[in-house]
C-alpha cells in the first residue's frame, strides 16, 4: 500500500508541474499588458514603466519563469497586480469560502443523493423512482445561476426567510480567524450568532450548487445499486432470509459505492474551481470570483495560483478515491502493485 | 436536558431568529445610522498615491482631504484644507494657505510639511494620479513656507494646475513613515490603512467583502447636517439583479449600475428615488486614423454622417445627450460646434464618393466590451446605417484587457473602437490632450489622431496662463478636432444612483466617475 500510495505522490508531483508549465506559458501568449492595466488608463509611459520593473515584467519569460518557480519552491506565489497583496495572502483569504461553500454542498447532495439513490434503485419503476428521476435530470438541466437567482427571488425577496447573499450579515464581525473557515471559527469561539449567521447565509449558495451533483450521484448510485442487487450474492442472500434492509446497506451499498465514489471525487475537485457564477450570484467571497477578477485584469501571478491551487485539490481528491477504491476493492490494490 | 441537546436548541433558536430578522430600512450600530452602498466594484487599495477609479476615490474623498474640492454641478472648484490661495500671473508659482483647525484622525495637525510629503511621495512612486503633474511639478520646487503655507514651483506655466488638486490627497507623514516596510513609503500598509484627516475613518475592512467607514465626529470641517450618516458600509454586491433585490428589500440604501431599464423600473416604486443627471462621461466609436479605410478622412465623415444619432439616446430610454463638440458639455470652455455631425445620408454619400472606396464594399471591425448590453447594441446600429453605404460591420466583443491591448498600437488598433471616457477635471486640458500625440497607446488614444497643428495649439493652450486668452484656443481646438473626424462623437449618458428615499442630500458632481458619490453631506432622516 505504501509503494502505491508513493508512486501517486509523484505523479501528483509531475502533474502539477506540467500544469505550472502550460498555466505560465497561456498567461504570457495570451493578448493584454498587465503592466498599463494595474497603473490606470491615464498613466504615462514611465509610469508603466514602474509598474513593469517593480513586478519584474520587464524581465525576459524565462527569467520570469524561473524566478516564479524558485518562488513557488519557497512558498512564494507571488503578488497581485490588482489587489497590491500576495497571492499566498489572498489564497488565504478567499479559498476558505470556496472550501466551506463546497463542502457543504457536497455534504448536501451526498447525504441526499445516496439514499435516494438507493431508495430509486430498490422501488425501481414506482413513484418514488420516477420522482428522483425528475430530480436528477432537473438537477443536470438547470443552470445554477437560474437556479440560484430564482432561489433568491423567492425565499430572499419575496418571502424573506433568507438573506440574499453574501457571507454573514452586515452588522456581524466575523470570528477572529483560527482554521480561516468561518463557521468553524465561529464555532470553535463560541460565537452562536455568527455560526447561525453564516448558516442562514449559506444555505441558498449549498443548495444551488449541491443540485447538479446531487442529481449525478443519484443517477449513478440507483445505476449501481441496480446492477449489484442483480448479483447472484444478493439472491444467494435474499433466499438466505436476510432482510432487505441489511442486504442493500451491508452487501450491496459498499460495492455499489465504488464508482459514487469516483464521481464524488471528481464532482468534488470540480465544484472546487466551478462555483464563480454561484459565488457571483450570492456575492460568495470565493476562489471563483477572485479567479474571474484576476483574469479581466490579465493579472497573471493570481491566475496561476489559483490554477495550481485547484489542480492540487483535484489532484488530491481522485488521489484520496484512487485510496478509497483501494480500501472499498483490494483488487485495485493490487493491480496498481503488479 | 443533556449539554449536545441544549447546545442543539441553542443553535436552532439563534437560527430561526436569523432567518426570520426582518430586513431594516438602514442599519444602526449604537446611535448611529449606518448607510448601505452597495456597488460591484472592488476597493482593492485606498493609498491615494497608488491608484484611483470611482470606488477607489468614493473611499479615499471619505478618508482624507485635498487643498481644494470639487462640489456642485457645474462642477465648482472650493477651499478646503486651503482656505485660500494665489498665483503669480505666469502661473508657475501657486502658494496655498492651509487651515488652522485641520486635524489628523489620529490628533495630529494638518501642516504644510504633510503636504509637501504627499505630493512628493505621489510623485515619487510615479503611480495613480502622479500624471497630472509629474510634468511640470518636481519634488524640489514644493516649498513649506511656514506652518500653514506651502509653495508649488512649477518647472513650466500650467493652468490647469488647480484643476487636478482634488484629487491629490493629503496623508499624515508621520503615520506614513511610522508604517513603511522596506522602503516602500508605507505603500503595504496604505493599501488597507488611512493615514487622513477626513470626515470618515475606517472601521472594518474586509478585502473584497465590505468596506466599513465611521463618521468622525468631531470633523475638523463640521457636518452639513446634523442628521449626517454616522457611517457608511460599502458592500460588494456583483450582480446587478442582486443589488436591484438588495435596494427593494431595503438591504442596501444606495446602489449604482444598474441597467437602463432596471433604473427606470425602481424609479416607479415608493420609497426609492433615482437622482437622473447628465455627466461628463462621453460615449464615442473611435476611429483608426492611421490606418485602413478609416484613415481617409473622407471615409470617416461618411460613416459619421450615415450614424443614427438619435438611436444612441433611445438605447439609454432617452437618458442621454448627443455631445455636440468633443469636449463633454461640463468642461470649461465648451462651445457647440457648428454643423456637429447628425444622420445625413446624402452627405454621408458624398464624403463616400470622395473617398479611395467611393463604393464602399469594404469591411469594418467594431470592438466593444464584451458583455455591454449597450455597446453591443450600438453594434447593431453600425451594421444597419453602413449597410446603406454598402460597408459591412464585423462585431467583435472582446474582454477589457485585450480590447486595451488592441488599442495600443496603430498596426493592431480596430477600425473602430466603442469607448467611453471620464476626464478626471473640468479643465479643457483634461480632453483636448485626449487628442495630443502623447495620449497614443491609451485605450482613448486608440484613434491614434495626428494633426500638428492641433497638437501645437493644445501645447500652447495648457501653458497660457490667462483663461481669456485659454478660450479662443479651445474653442479653435474643438472645431478643428471635429473636422478631423477621428472618432462619432456620441453621447453624454446620464449619471443615475437608485437610493432610499430616507437618504437626503446627495450632491451630484460630474466630474466625479460614474458611480462615485460624495459621502460627505449625506443624511438620513428616518420617517
Amino acid at each position: 500500500m505504501l509503494g502505491y500510495v508513493a508512486r501517486r505522490l509523484a505523479l501528483l508531483g509531475l502533474m502539477l508541474f506540467g500544469l505550472l508549465c502550460i498555466t505560465f506559458a497561456i498567461s504570457h501568449v495570451v493578448p493584454g499588458d498587465p503592466a498599463r492595466l494595474a497603473a490606470g488608463p491615464d498613466a504615462t509611459a514611465s509610469m508603466v514603466e514602474t509598474i513593469r520593473a517593480e513586478y519584474g515584467l520587464d524581465q525576459p519569460l524565462s527569467v520570469q519563469f524561473w524566478r516564479y518557480v524558485r518562488g513557488i519552491a519557497r512558498g512564494d506565489l507571488g503578488r497581485s497586480l490588482r489587489t497590491r497583496e500576495t497571492v499566498g495572502s489572498d489564497l488565504l483569504r478567499y479559498f476558505p469560502n470556496t472550501f466551506e461553500l463546497v463542502t457543504g454542498a457536497m455534504l448536501i447532495a451526498v447525504g441526499l443523493g445516496v439514499p435516494l439513490g438507493i431508495l430509486a434503485a430498490v422501488y425501481r419503476d414506482t413513484w418514488v423512482d420516477h420522482l428522483t428521476r425528475v430530480v436528477s435530470v432537473s438537477g443536470v438541466a438547470i443552470p445554477a445561476f437560474w437556479l440560484g437567482l430564482m432561489l433568491q427571488l423567492l425565499l430572499a425577496l419575496d418571502w424573506g426567510l433568507l438573506p440574499l447573499g453574501g457571507r454573514l450579515g452586515l452588522m456581524q464581525a466575523p470570528p477572529a480567524p483560527i482554521t480561516r473557515l468561518l463557521v468553524v471559527d465561529a464555532l470553535l469561539r463560541g460565537q452562536w450568532a455568527t455560526v447561525a449567521d453564516a448558516f442562514a447565509h449559506a444555505l441558498l449558495p449549498m443548495v444551488t450548487l449541491c443540485f447538479p451533483a446531487l442529481a449525478s450521484i443519484m443517477r449513478v448510485n440507483r445505476a449501481e445499486m441496480i446492477e449489484t442487487l442483480r448479483q447472484d450474492y444478493i439472491v444467494n442472500a435474499r433466499a438466505q432470509g436476510i432482510s432487505d434492509v441489511r442486504i442493500v446497506g451491508r452487501y450491496a451499498l459498499k460495492n455499489a459505492m465504488v464508482p459514487t465514489l469516483a464521481m464524488i471525487g471528481l464532482r468534488y475537485g470540480w465544484m472546487l474551481g466551478g462555483t464563480v457564477l454561484v459565488e457571483t450570484v450570492f456575492d460568495w467571497p470565493g476562489i471563483g470570483l477572485y479567479a474571474v477578477s484576476s483574469a479581466v485584469s490579465s493579472d497573471f501571478q493570481p491566475i496561476m495560483g489559483v490554477t495550481l491551487l485547484l489542480g492540487l485539490n483535484f489532484m488530491l481528491a481522485n488521489f484520496l478515491v484512487d485510496l478509497a477504491y483501494g480500501w472499498l476493492d483490494p483488487r485495485t490494490r493490487e493491480a496498481g502493485a503488479a | 436536558m443533556s449539554a449536545s441537546l441544549r447546545l442543539a436548541a441553542a443553535v436552532v433558536a439563534t437560527l430561526t431568529l436569523a432567518l426570520a430578522a426582518p430586513a431594516p430600512a438602514f442599519e444602526r450600530s449604537g446611535d448611529r445610522k449606518i448607510l448601505v452602498f452597495a456597488g460591484r466594484q472592488e476597493v482593492p487599495t485606498i493609498d491615494p498615491s497608488v491608484k484611483y477609479d470611482w470606488s477607489i476615490r468614493m473611499a479615499q474623498q471619505s478618508l482624507y482631504d485635498a487643498l481644494v474640492k470639487y462640489v456642485g454641478n457645474p462642477p465648482q472648484i472650493v477651499p478646503w484644507l486651503a482656505e485660500r490661495w494665489e498665483s503669480t500671473p505666469d502661473a508657475k508659482t501657486w502658494t496655498f494657505h492651509l487651515v488652522k483647525n485641520a486635524r489628523f484622525h489620529n490628533g495630529d495637525p494638518v501642516t504644510a510639511e504633510a503636504v509637501r510629503f504627499s505630493f512628493a511621495r505621489t510623485l515619487k512612486l510615479n503611480q495613480g494620479p502622479a500624471w497630472m503633474l509629474s510634468d511640470f511639478l518636481k519634488e524640489d520646487g514644493i516649498k513649506v513656507l511656514d506652518d500653514s503655507t506651502i509653495q508649488f514651483n512649477l518647472s513650466q506655466p500650467y493652468a490647469p494646475f488647480l484643476s487636478f488638486l482634488p484629487w491629490w490627497y493629503v496623508m499624515n507623514g508621520k503615520q506614513v513613515l511610522a508604517s513603511e516596510q522596506g522602503g516602500d513609503l508605507g505603500q503595504k500598509w496604505l493599501t488597507t490603512n488611512a493615514a487622513g484627516s477626513g470626515p470618515f475613518k475606517i472601521k472594518r475592512w474586509e478585502q473584497g467583502v465590505l468596506y466599513e467607514l465611521e463618521a468622525v465626529d468631531n470633523y475638523w470641517k463640521g457636518w452639513p447636517s446634523k442628521d449626517h450618516v454616522g457611517g457608511v458600509i460599502y458592500k460588494i454586491v456583483r450582480e446587478a439583479g442582486a443589488q436591484r433585490a438588495a435596494l427593494l428589500r431595503g438591504e442596501a440604501d444606495i446602489v449604482e449600475g444598474l441597467s437602463t431599464d432596471d433604473f427606470d423600473q425602481v424609479a416607479k416604486m415608493p420609497g426609492i428615488v433615482v437622482p437622473n443627471f447628465p455627466g461628463m462621461t462621453t460615449f464615442g466609436i473611435k476611429m483608426n486614423t492611421q490606418k485602413g479605410p478609416t484613415k481617409d478622412p473622407n471615409f470617416r465623415k461618411a460613416v459619421c454622417y450615415a450614424f443614427d444619432y438619435d438611436a444612441l439616446v433611445k438605447i439609454y430610454n432617452g437618458h442621454a445627450v448627443l455631445e455636440t463638440s468633443p469636449f463633454p458639455n461640463a468642461t470649461r470652455g465648451h462651445v457647440a460646434v457648428p454643423g456637429i455631425y447628425r444622420q445625413d445620408l446624402a452627405k454621408a454619400k458624398e464624403f463616400l464618393a470622395k473617398s479611395a472606396s467611393p463604393n464602399g464594399g469594404v469591411e469594418l471591425e467594431y470592438v466593444y466590451v464584451q458583455g455591454l448590453e449597450e455597446e453591443r447594441k450600438l453594434g447593431l446600429v453600425l451594421i444597419d446605417n453602413l449597410q446603406k453605404l454598402n460597408i459591412t460591420v464585423k462585431m467583435v466583443p472582446l474582454i477589457w484587457p485585450n480590447m486595451v491591448a488592441r488599442g495600443s498600437k496603430p498596426d493592431t488598433s480596430p477600425d473602430m473602437m466603442a469607448v467611453f471616457t471620464t476626464p478626471v477635471s473640468t479643465d479643457p486640458d483634461a480632453v483636448a490632450y485626449q487628442y495630443h500625440k502623447n495620449s497614443w497607446g491609451k485605450y482613448y488614444g486608440s484613434s491614434f489622431y495626428a494633426n500638428d497643428d492641433v497638437w501645437a495649439l493644445i501645447d500652447r493652450a495648457r501653458t497660457t496662463p490667462r483663461w481669456e486668452e485659454r478660450a479662443p484656443l479651445y474653442a479653435e481646438i474643438q472645431k478643428r478636432i471635429a473636422a478631423d473626424a477621428p472618432e462619432i462623437f456620441g453621447m453624454l449618458m446620464n449619471r443615475r444612483w437608485a437610493m432610499r428615499d430616507h437618504v437626503k442630500g446627495f450632491q451630484f458632481s460630474p466630474v466625479r466617475f460614474t458611480g462615485e458619490v460624495d459621502l460627505y453631506p449625506l443624511a438620513i432622516v428616518a420617517k
